[in-house]
């Protein structure tokens, strides 16, 4: 397994305990109906702890990539950006649709949107790096 | 559009030079061994550095390693 593998399994299995455990404060926050600057800094300190930790090991980690691995990687994170997007679009336009146009939502809905696009984003952009390296290797390499 | 493809001579190249093993040349270029497969079976195709520093394991010069290989003739100046 090549240091971009690593890193697609990596980010896949960070991103799953982050997006739960981000799922689980979102849960806390709607049951004692929280509002205000305690739920908001309390996200914010745990998202910049995660988001300094992740920065500092991608840059560890592209520094011994190659540039054909740069380049999958790249691509892969294309996908996910692109991925995001449409989630969040179909997301608004299904909610609408189904709601109606003059219906109500819940406020948590619109973070819990997020946290399952930030989820499928990573999703599609690990699991097209390690497809990447199957086939290469079913194709003998 | 006239169609063009990178095509080399590395797997040769890598036998002539005392059997050297994909690693070996991968070590050489400052690459993974997967890309120097990758680049041998035309799959990719590398950037101008990275077939500088390949042309240099073997002692030769980009256009001895690496052929253009295009349907229409280079354009006249």
């Amino acid at each position: 397994m090549n240091s971009l593998q690593k890193k697609a399994w990596f980010e896949l299995f960070t991103t799953t305990v982050a997006v739960i455990i981000s799922g689980i404060g979102v849960g806390i926050l709607v049951h004692f109906n929280a509002k205000g600057v305690v739920g908001l800094m309390s996200f914010l300190i745990a998202g910049l702890i995660v988001g300094l930790y992740s920065h500092l090991r991608e840059v560890r980690l592209w520094a011994n990539l190659d540039e054909r691995e740069k380049k999958i990687a790249f691509r892969a994170f294309v996908l996910g950006a692109y991925t995001f997007v449409l989630f969040v679009v179909i997301a608004s336009f299904a909610t609408l649709f189904l709601i109606g146009g003059r219906g109500r939502i819940a406020v948590y809905a619109l973070p819990v949107i997020s946290l399952i696009g930030i989820f499928i984003s990573q999703f599609m952009s690990s699991a097209a790096i390690l497809i990447r390296f199957a086939r290469e290797q079913a194709d003998g390499q | 559009m006239a169609s063009s493809q990178l095509s080399n001579k590395i797997r040769r190249l890598r036998f002539d030079n005392g059997q050297m093993t994909q690693q070996q040349l991968a070590d050489k270029a400052g690459v993974t061994r997967q890309t120097i497969i990758a680049i041998e079976s035309g799959k990719y195709t590398p950037s101008l550095l990275l077939a500088f520093h390949i042309a240099r394991a073997f002692g030769l010069s980009v256009e001895q390693v690496f052929q253009y290989d295009s349907d229409d003739s280079p354009p006249q100046h």
